[in-house]
């Protein structure tokens, strides 16, 4: 790698530059040697000195010259009047070095040291930041430094939050500035200091960003600090249980393995081959500590005194929003008999959420369950996504008996929150021509309708929601597919939101005990939403969509039958989530995109589960360990399910190859793409 | 020639990530600069070729640079060596003598137990920040590895398809682990300096190519990004700061190279996750302004940098599809320079550091003729050398 010659630039410019070159490389030959030496004479660091003040960003320099510091420092004792002038010469070349680059990491950091080695006059630096600041007032470092010097002074966060007023007053768009007061106003908050209570303050400073974004509706500064404040309105510290299924008055019908005709059509009958269901728990946020100590259970159901609860999460986690445990019923006495089981939470502590909140508002709920003798074995058909399937009887368009739609805790203060929200709805429908203002008004309707428990009028924003969304994705085609996205979960919640909406997408199929199916297909949805509210669901068509993932479906712990075909999965690992759905028996992947995508695959191959050696080796790994390889993420999802029939044609990685392999992976498989292998 | 400003550009190793500064990255700049005129219209095209001259003629321009006591080698490496296996054209690299360099900046200590002093035992950035040997033998009065010199150090290694069982990385990680606070942050250097998410970037990344998770307590560092997550969703350098691209890239690539995210975070419930995956997307989103390019914080200019930094961390958690990317691109070829490379604004002079961050980016948009992208390690898949 020898040189080639370089370009000519005109003589005097490279004899000067190599002038300064060669005196630069002396300079730093010579500093070199003191450091090296250990010398921290008067002379040695003037060229210190010398150095940082052509580069501030010389961090050997600014590391010499702490070990200068305290050398000098260790021969002169504490005399605070000897130790003072050492300390103001640091800052004095910290100064000027800043003057010459104000974002020098090295030296805000070694002037960060020197306060700490005990300067007196920090009373200064407030003087010298403000200096800074007026000059560019978005410096992150100078923020930063601010910050420090705040902590280390004791200087009081209302004070400083007088300071934020005035930059923001001063200049609207300074981000930086709004950034720093919600720093501040969380902290004022979470300590409680005088005055600031959120459902006074919020109110507040809604008023004060008002000013900034009608000012300049364009600046973005404005528009984060209100969805901040959003935030604020809405979320609750506390978990809270927002479902669980079986749900509070509901009765289900249990039944071994097989086929149990006639059951009422207002009932959910779950068979299980195992002689147990599931009970799901479904928070509105992630919590730890779901344990038969912190879930009481009083059931007549025997041998169900110590229940194992797991966290659905795709990490090996330990908390999650979605818990599960078994309950056995088949050691129950012969014969139909019916058996109350009442659950219980929050009477003992142990459920924190992520954050560290306590689950702290005790709730119970009580479901009937109705266990049956197994009928006899059925055989297995094909499930046909096209015909089977019955309406939604009218008589129970009440699906309370099924699920529960409304919110479960509503022990939380929603009056000002509401009033909130209220008030910014109307303010921002004034502002609804713009991208922006439309963005924010429909986030604005999204919290005041999960905030609302009038079933009455529950339900009525999703329109203009829709609307809204419509609106934006014509207007601003280059986030088109985020709004579309938030446009599927708007719409989602519109068909949750009652028991009307909801249940004309319900069905009944026939041919398998009933089961409850929900037909979400042709909707063009692109994300999964709701899920808490769709628990009881057996069966659940999303063909004709634009989904690209399965996540969320993992807390659907009935589902039988899932239709995926004509969405845009890309390949099997976004279908991770469905290893735990441990009742999953029929598959309909078809076309879609699996295989298309080779860089996708290859991307996993930096961080792909074959490489962990902690996973046992199986015998389809041993056998065929060029198939695993290749297919890796086929195989990591299909081994863990327990399929009876699969759909994977009309994608790029179907064919002969790919179809042997899944019945090596999965040898109990009924049906593939709609034959029975071998045949 | 811009020689000068390179030959003292102490601290190059550490930036980066380093922001939106107009000098910053001034100190690439090519020898391009002798050219004068008008800047020439953009092609329309990824100018592979030319920028393979450009990356050819950087890699010839290393030993120049080395006399001249340059600093930040291993940075300046990184980009012409991992740019040129961008550009699938590792054939005009030397592996054995490239390796042979970059290890001749390995620190090692006099004698295993030294180890127990708190030095770091990783890479130094350059020749001037490491001490010849002296008389007695005494090997490194002053050890200088950074965090930063070392991560480009084993990328180039890993690039190049090095094998890395040669080094002794029991040793480094065991030995990084001392730059580890209580507070989960890592300082770049063991004499000190700032703490901040580059550097537990770094860390990671390290871990990760070294396929060991004993340098650092992973813990106590997901603690620590988790704290700097900021009101609207980005992250910023440390607790409390503003969210800042390149921060935001250090945080969710740390998260992913940890195992704490996964892929397709977004369509996972946000409050399952540990961090507030909808705020983090609509933030990045935001970041792409209406010249298309990506900008490192609100309110400022775009820059190519951040097509990469932001660009990277939507495709990390699954939203890449929600770019304009078409936008995107054109905004970068009007970075391209006629000579090959990037600049940081449009109608500069390109520098490496935004060349190779335009290369990246490009490699996001899946330019056919570039290897594609390891996003969370910033460098090129390659399948044999198992990236």
């Amino acid at each position: 790698m020898h040189g080639r010659p370089r370009k000519a630039s005109k003589p005097e410019e490279e004899a000067a530059s190599a002038a300064k070159a060669v005196k630069l490389r002396s300079l730093q030959s010579q500093f070199m040697t003191y450091h090296h030496d250990k010398i921290y004479t008067k002379e040695a660091i003037e060229l210190s000195t010398k150095l940082l003040e052509i580069n501030p960003e010389a961090y050997t320099a600014w590391n010499y010259r702490k070990l200068a510091v305290e050398d000098s420092l260790s021969r002169i004792g504490p005399d605070p009047s000897l130790v003072k002038p050492i300390l103001d010469e640091e800052l004095r070349v910290v100064e000027n070095a800043l003057k010459q680059n104000f974002k020098s990491y090295g030296a805000w950091h070694h002037r960060k040291w020197v306060l700490s080695k005990g300067h007196s006059s920090t009373g200064n630096e407030l003087k010298l930041l403000d200096k800074f600041q007026k000059l560019d007032s978005r410096n992150f470092h100078a923020w930063n430094y601010r910050r420090f010097v705040v902590e280390l002074t004791n200087r009081s966060e209302q004070d400083e939050l007088q300071y934020t007023d005035d930059m923001i007053n001063n200049n609207f768009s300074n981000y930086s500035a709004w950034h720093n007061r919600s720093v501040l106003l969380s902290s004022l908050l979470a300590n409680r200091a005088d005055g600031f209570v959120p459902e006074k303050k919020i109110p507040d400073e809604y008023e004060i960003v008002h000013q900034a974004i009608f000012t300049d509706p364009d600046d973005q500064s404005g528009w984060f600090y209100h969805l901040w404040l959003l935030d604020q309105t809405v979320n609750v510290e506390s978990p809270l249980l927002t479902s669980s299924w079986p749900s509070h008055g509901s009765s289900v019908i249990l039944s071994g393995a097989g086929c149990f005709n006639g059951s009422p059509s207002n009932f959910t009958t779950f068979c299980s081959e195992t002689g147990s269901f599931p009970l799901i728990l479904y928070f509105d946020q992630a919590v730890g500590g779901v344990s038969s100590l912190t879930v009481t259970l009083d059931s007549e159901l025997k041998g169900n005194e110590n229940l194992v609860w797991e966290p659905i999460s795709n990490k090996s986690s330990q908390v999650s929003c979605v818990w599960v445990a078994r309950l056995n019923f088949s050691s129950q006495p012969c014969g139909s008999k019916d058996y109350k089981v009442k659950v219980r939470l929050g009477n003992s502590p142990g459920i924190v959420s992520s954050r560290g909140f306590n689950f702290s508002a005790p709730y119970e709920f009580v479901f009937t369950a109705h266990v049956h003798d197994p009928a006899k074995d059925s055989q297995e058909r094909i499930v046909s996504w096209t015909d089977g399937f019955e309406l939604w009887d009218a008589q129970s368009k009440d699906l309370n008996s099924l699920v529960t739609l409304g919110q479960l805790n509503a022990g939380i203060d929603l009056k000002w929150r509401q009033a909130a929200i209220d008030s910014e709805i109307e303010c921002f429908r004034l502002l609804a021509d713009s991208k922006i203002g439309k963005l924010t008004l429909a986030r604005l309707l999204m919290a005041s309708e999960a905030m609302m428990s009038d079933a009455a009028v529950k339900g009525v924003h999703y329109e203009e929601i829709l609307q809204l969304y419509n609106d934006l994705m014509a207007l601003d085609s280059s986030h088109h597919h985020y709004y579309k996205d938030e446009h599927s979960v708007a719409f989602l919640h519109k068909v949750t939101s009652s028991s009307e909406s909801l249940s004309r997408y319900l069905f009944r199929y026939r041919d398998m005990n009933n089961l409850v199916c929900l037909r979400l297909n042709k909707l063009s949805l692109s994300r999964i939403a709701s899920v808490n509210k769709l628990l009881f669901v057996q069966m659940l068509d999303l063909s004709h969509n634009e989904l690209h993932s399965t996540e969320g479906l993992e807390a659907m712990q009935l589902l039988s039958c899932l239709n995926l075909s004509h969405n845009r999965i890309r390949s099997f690992s976004a279908l991770d989530s469905l290893r735990h759905v441990k009742q999953l028996k029929v598959l309909d992947v078809s076309h879609n995109h699996i295989g298309k995508h080779s860089v996708d695959t290859t991307r996993y191959l930096c961080s792909s589960p074959l490489s962990n050696s902690d996973l046992s080796q199986d015998d389809v790994r041993r056998q065929n360990p060029g198939l695993v390889t290749k297919y890796w993420d086929a195989y990591f999802v299909l081994r863990d399910l327990n399929l009876k029939q699969l759909d994977i044609a009309g994608n790029e990685i179907a064919g002969d190859e790919f179809n042997s392999f899944v019945l090596q992976v999965v040898p109990k498989l009924v049906w593939l793409n709609g034959q029975k292998p071998g045949n | 020639m811009s020689e000068t400003a390179v030959s003292i550009d102490w601290d190059r190793s550490k930036s980066e990530e380093e922001d939106d500064d107009e000098e910053e990255e001034e100190e690439y700049s090519s020898p391009m600069q002798s050219f004068p005129g008008p800047p020439p219209p953009p092609s329309a095209n990824f100018e592979k070729d030319r920028h393979l001259v450009y990356l050819e003629m950087m890699y010839e321009l290393l030993p120049y640079h080395y006399q001249s006591q340059e600093i930040n080698r291993l940075t300046l490496a990184h980009f012409i060596i991992s740019g040129l296996h961008f550009l699938n054209a590792k054939d005009r690299v030397d592996k054995d003598v490239v390796a042979k360099w970059v290890l001749s900046f390995q620190a090692l200590p006099s004698n295993r137990v030294s180890l127990k002093d708190g030095e770091f035992y990783g890479f130094f950035g350059s020749r001037s920040s490491q001490f010849p040997v002296d008389e007695n033998g005494d090997f490194l009065t002053h050890n200088s590895s950074h965090l930063a010199s070392t991560y480009c150090a084993l990328a180039i290694l890993k690039v190049t398809g090095h094998d890395l069982s040669t080094i002794d990385s029991e040793l480094l990680l065991l030995s990084m682990k001392n730059l580890q606070q209580d507070d989960g942050s890592f300082m770049p250097i063991h004499i000190g300096g700032e703490t901040d998410l580059r550097f537990v970037y770094c860390a990671a990344a390290i871990c990760y190519m070294l396929d060991s998770w004993s340098g650092m307590d992973k813990e106590k560092a997901k603690n620590y990004i988790l704290n700097c997550q900021s009101y609207d969703g980005g992250f910023g350098l440390i607790p409390g700061s503003e969210s800042h691209g390149g921060a935001t890239y250090c945080a969710i690539a740390s998260l992913r190279l940890m195992g704490f995210i996964g892929v397709d975070l977004l369509s996972n419930d946000s409050s399952s996750s540990v961090i507030n995956p909808s705020l983090l997307l609509n933030w990045c989103l935001q970041r792409q302004a209406n010249d298309g390019g990506f900008q490192g914080r609100t309110n400022k200019p775009s820059d190519t940098c951040y097509a990469f930094w932001i660009g990277a961390v939507l495709k990390l958690v699954g939203g890449d599809a929600l770019i304009d990317k078409i936008a995107l691109r054109k905004f970068l070829l009007n970075c391209q320079s006629k000579y090959g490379g990037f600049s940081k604004f449009p109608g500069q002079l390109p520098d490496l550091y935004h060349s190779y961050y335009g290369y990246t980016a490009f490699s996001l948009l899946e330019e056919p003729s570039l290897s594609p992208l390891c996003p969370e390690l910033g460098l090129p898949l390659l399948a044999a050398t198992g990236i």
